[in-house]
């Protein structure tokens, strides 16, 4: 009965140990991701408390879930996460907007872009403009006009730095469609940013 | 090549574009960042002190349970079961009923019977 218990204690120590060992992973990777995560949420959401929202939501689905896997697979699995929280936010607001549009009397059967008619990069928001420079402006601008696919690809890719397996899995694709939407986005991006006269891109 | 190098060069730019807005972030907002994780991080908590508590609780029932069994049972599982279907059938026998319904009978008369009437006054 003793040597039961003793093993039982030496066991839960163990495991509190290890458990100790992966929060202090776990910390560090959310640590890592938070600041680049909202900075994509506010791109495609234009909400600074939205972003918040959303970034803080994935964390805490991500913990929920799937913090006893193993930690390289944390990345691909949160961004999945992000994706998902924004996608729901803009198909939140793009049904919003119909039915706004339907009571206000200016119905279109044109399909609704949340993020095409967001404002702009050059926001009337203190933070968005203390924190984006003429380039990032630019860049924004330019990614509001990629099909969506092509967005998450790039962004994922570029700056998050997934390889294509993992941008695969957060965007719930095949490596071959990751391919396709980043080729396709790196070459539409660098032709706007031309056609804009944006010198510094060229 | 040429092409390549160039597409290098713009997906190198876009990269440090990207980074330079996110080292930019104000104070407020990495603040409300930190906040988020930290609420993240005590969700990791809470859902491991439940499972904890799902882990142990059912593990000390069980042990209770066969302490107990061990101590209120020394003659063994053969003997409980024998005794407790013994007990089923007594309480399913129809007769057994009847005659408890005679008893009731039978103390109803008793308690009206003067000689009984007053027993409780004789004693304390």
């Amino acid at each position: 009965m003793g040597l039961a218990l003793s093993i039982a204690e030496r066991g839960a120590g163990l495991d509190r140990e290890g458990a100790l060992d992966s929060g202090a992973q776990i910390e560090a990777f959310l640590r890592e991701v938070e600041a680049r995560a909202y900075r994509i949420a506010a791109m495609n959401i234009r909400d600074r408390d939205e972003a918040l929202d959303i970034v803080q939501d994935a964390m805490i689905r991500l913990v929920r879930s799937y913090s006893h896997r193993p930690s390289e697979e944390w990345r691909p699995l949160f961004y999945r996460i992000l994706k998902n929280r924004i996608r729901d936010e803009q198909r939140r607001r793009t049904v919003r907007s119909r039915v706004l549009s339907f009571f206000g009397g200016t119905a279109s059967d044109e399909e609704y872009d949340p993020i095409a008619e967001a404002p702009g990069a050059s926001s009337d928001d203190p933070l968005e403009r203390a924190t984006s420079g003429d380039a990032m402006q630019a860049l924004e601008q330019a990614l509001t006009e990629l099909p969506a696919r092509q967005r998450e690809a790039f962004m994922l890719r570029n700056f998050e730095g997934l390889d294509v397996a993992q941008t695969a899995v957060a965007m719930g694709c095949t490596e071959g469609s990751v391919k396709t939407h980043y080729s396709r986005a790196v070459h539409r991006l660098r032709e706007m940013l031309a056609e804009h006269g944006e010198e510094q891109w060229t | 090549m040429s092409d390549e190098k160039d597409i290098s060069a713009f997906e190198r730019k876009t990269k440090r574009v990207f980074d330079e807005s996110v080292a930019g972030l104000d104070a407020a907002t990495r603040s409300r960042l930190t906040q988020a994780r930290y609420r993240a991080l005590e969700e990791r908590k809470s859902t491991r002190s439940r499972g904890w508590g799902f882990t142990l609780v059912p593990a000390g029932t069980l042990a209770a349970t066969a302490l107990l069994a061990w101590f209120m049972l020394p003659q063994g599982p053969a003997d409980l079961q024998v005794t407790s279907v013994d007990d089923l059938e007594i309480l399913l026998a129809e007769e057994d009923l009847e005659m408890l319904g005679e008893d009731l009978e039978f103390y109803g008369w008793l308690e009206e019977q003067p000689e009984f009437a007053n027993a409780d006054d004789g004693i304390g």
